[in-house]
């Protein structure tokens, strides 16, 4: 025992260490705890948006006509092509103004994309929204019905049938949600082919007259496009020789902007994204899944590793019911076949 | 010792401290990719900030904005506002005045004051059609300053809405106007005249190239043709050029080139003033808009983005990127004077090699959101 401490004085001592570590301790805690529940207000709404938006889960309607139609393609095997990690996604995009009820929107675009993670590509495919085909619950019709009838799971569980294909996830958005994302990530960089002009454009955004016309003038060349204007470049079809497949075209241009722009993203900006798109996006992806493709898609950075396709003639002809597309099933598949596994 | 009263005080605002300060921290840590852009003319200019001769003309967000001394001056309210382009004498702006249906023509005074509306394309009121009404864009004067071009968008026939280029008195009405170009159906049609010294034009003219995509060429005219063959093309359709700009000694056009893809290069070429040199790209890896050479011949302006992605800022490369100044003369041996030498020669010094400098892009403003769809005009 040194000298000139006494028994007492020394537990005292002790005492006091023992208080100001506790003290020190505690303070740390509560730091620590207060901290996480900062975080937690900060990323709980958009984590709950997220929770609702993702992870939907697959599930089709009944066709409204369920008389089978015998014209239905014989849906080939996929060919097997070991490709480790790829992945195949339908990207859906509807009109879901106040012109349809919330049910029963059509999808304007449909595009097949592939992911190939070891060899960096991407390979995406527009399917013509006017195709006549079989649905997968039966009768047929134009492609773009078939999330009408059976919302995203009718969709996916049509192309898989028609097109031989498997589909690993979807995304659906609505014509709101485009725009909104775009404006979230603070617009996109786009070469607009040519001039979009378009005096019947539907204005069907923010108005509450939706079966009226507006006029659109998306000007052509390099230009930095809000999602207002970059959903007019996509969506107007009119002037176009091409129609629906030229729009299909700009669709991929945008869509290939927006991902080039969502390298940019940080994860602090998920919050306003996600307030930003509130119910205007859905995805049957969980979220650790989108969570593990955002910093993936960053490395996608050739330009020539991305394949962009249309179908054109000979994939199909016009003069189908309705106005309708006919496809030419041997020409689709053997295309489809070479690129969606 | 702290009072437990004490303590417990202390570490409940150290909660609060913490859990708000996490919050703004998190808050705070946005990238900025979503960041609103200023206005021109809220930014300060450095002292030793890049100046570019002469007065430039640019818009952004439906206002006109002058660029001089390396301070900008916001000419018009934001109020759709764009494309301003000069008379050839400088004394006035043409602008477009673009609302939600229609875009017209004005003449403005250089600080941005209405003189004169030149084109009316509101149509009636009573008409709710929305086809009945017209864009007018690209105004540009011949070097006479009497006769307007411009690209606009009659005939139009039903959801088919080609713009053809039209020439009509700066001092008349569109009823005077001529139409000089024959367009191709659902293409978006022709765009952007260049009225040149010897009374053509060059323009870009859309179509569906070879693989069915929509493509721009530079085309040249000489005279009005609505109908049948109006000129010749001047760049292949696949190369997909447009935005010409004319030098101010008129021999060298500047244009962007995609290749149809996501992705511009700016290209410039011998003009002789029928025909076009071969041309050669200077800029190869930006999203570039709008060349436009300087008055004075010291570069070409543009605008291309910032950062990818993001929104369109001015940018100049000086002349020297692609003129550079001829090599100084190689040194010819001259005979010292006084006789031959018989003692012995020093070996000559290795000359130092040449090394051409790599003239850069110099980036002039920093977050701008310029409107890439508008040319520069530039006063000298």
């Amino acid at each position: 025992m040194p000298l000139g401490i006494k028994p007492g004085r020394r537990a005292r001592a002790s005492r006091r260490r023992l208080s100001i570590v506790r003290t020190a301790a505690l303070a740390i805690f509560a730091i620590g705890l207060s901290a996480m529940a900062g975080s937690l207000a900060y990323y709980l709404p958009s984590a709950k948006l997220a929770w609702d938006a993702t992870g939907q889960v697959i599930t089709s309607a009944p066709s409204p006509s369920p008389s089978p139609i015998s014209t239905a393609p014989s849906s080939p095997s996929p060919v097997p092509i070991y490709q480790p990690g790829a992945f195949t996604v339908l990207l859906l995009g509807s009109d879901d103004d106040s012109k349809f009820s919330a049910d029963h929107v059509l999808t304007q675009s449909m595009i097949l994309v592939r992911v190939i993670p070891t060899t960096k590509q991407v390979i995406m495919l527009s399917i013509p929204r006017d195709l006549y085909v079989p649905f997968w619950a039966g009768g047929s019709g134009k492609i773009d019905g078939a999330y009408s009838y059976g919302q995203a799971g009718g969709a996916v569980a049509t192309v898989e049938q028609d097109f031989g294909v498997h589909i690993d996830e979807y995304i659906w958005i609505g014509l709101l949600g485009l725009i909104k994302l775009i404006d979230a990530i603070g617009g996109v960089d786009v070469v607009t082919s040519n001039p979009v002009i378009d005096d019947y454009y539907p204005q069907d955004i923010y108005d509450p007259y939706p079966y009226d016309f507006q006029r659109v003038a998306v000007l052509a060349g390099p230009q930095h496009l809000d999602g207002i204007h970059a959903m007019q470049y996509v969506r107007s079809r009119h002037n176009d020789l091409q129609s629906d497949i030229g729009r299909s075209k700009r669709q991929q241009q945008v869509l290939l902007a927006i991902r080039q722009k969502a390298k940019q993203v940080s994860s602090t900006d998920v919050p306003s994204i996600a307030a930003a798109l509130g119910g205007e996006i859905k995805t049957s992806m969980g979220l650790s899944r989108v969570a593990q493709l955002i910093p993936f898609a960053a490395t996608f950075d050739n330009p020539d590793a991305i394949t962009s396709m249309v179908m054109l003639p000979p994939l199909w002809h016009g003069g189908g019911p309705g106005g309708s597309l006919t496809p030419n099933w041997p020409e689709i598949l053997a295309l489809v076949r070479q690129y969606f596994p | 010792m702290i009072s437990r009263f004490l303590l417990g005080i202390g570490l409940v605002a150290l909660m609060l401290v913490a859990s708000f300060g996490t919050y703004t921290y998190l808050g705070g840590r946005h990238s900025k990719v979503a960041v609103v852009a200023q206005k021109p003319t809220a930014a300060t200019p450095r002292p030793s900030a890049f100046t570019l001769s002469g007065t430039l003309y640019l818009s952004q967000n439906g206002a006109i904005y002058s660029l001089s001394f390396g301070r900008f001056h916001q000419l018009t309210i934001e109020d759709g506002w764009t494309q301003p382009s000069l008379y050839p004498d400088g004394r006035y702006l043409l602008a477009v005045h673009r609302t939600y249906n229609y875009s017209d023509v004005y003449i403005l005074t250089r600080f941005g004051q209405k003189i004169q509306l030149v084109v009316n394309n509101a149509g009636s009121a009573n008409n709710s059609d929305t086809g009945s009404k017209h864009w007018s864009f690209y105004p540009r004067l011949a070097p006479d300053g009497a006769t307007m071009f411009m690209s606009y968008d009659e005939p139009k026939f039903g959801y088919d809405v080609p713009f053809s280029i039209w020439a009509m008195p700066v001092n008349g009405t569109i009823s005077q106007g001529r139409i000089w170009t024959n367009s191709i159906d659902y293409t978006g049609g022709d765009m952007q005249p260049v009225p040149l010294p010897n009374g053509g034009i060059i323009y870009t003219k859309y179509s569906y190239g070879p693989d069915g995509n929509l493509v721009g060429q530079i085309w040249h005219t000489t005279r009005a043709t609505p109908t049948g063959r109006e000129g010749e093309p001047l760049t292949d359709a696949t190369d997909d050029c447009s935005q010409p700009s004319l030098s101010p000694a008129g021999n060298a056009i500047a244009m962007i080139c995609t290749y149809e893809r996501q992705d511009t290069r700016l290209e410039i070429a011998y003009w002789s003033g029928s025909s076009m040199g071969p041309r050669r790209p200077l800029i190869i890896n930006q999203l570039v808009a709008q060349p436009t050479w300087a008055p004075d011949g010291s570069g070409i302006a543009y605008l291309a983005p910032g950062v990818p992605g993001g929104p369109f800022q001015l940018w100049f490369l000086p002349k020297n990127a692609y003129n550079p100044p001829p090599p100084s003369p190689t040194p010819v041996l001259t005979p010292t004077p006084g006789g031959p030498y018989h003692g012995t020669v020093p070996s000559p010094t290795q000359a130092p090699s040449v090394v051409a400098t790599l003239v850069k892009p110099i980036q002039v403003t920093m977050g701008d959101d310029f409107d890439a769809t508008s040319p520069l005009a530039w006063a000298p």
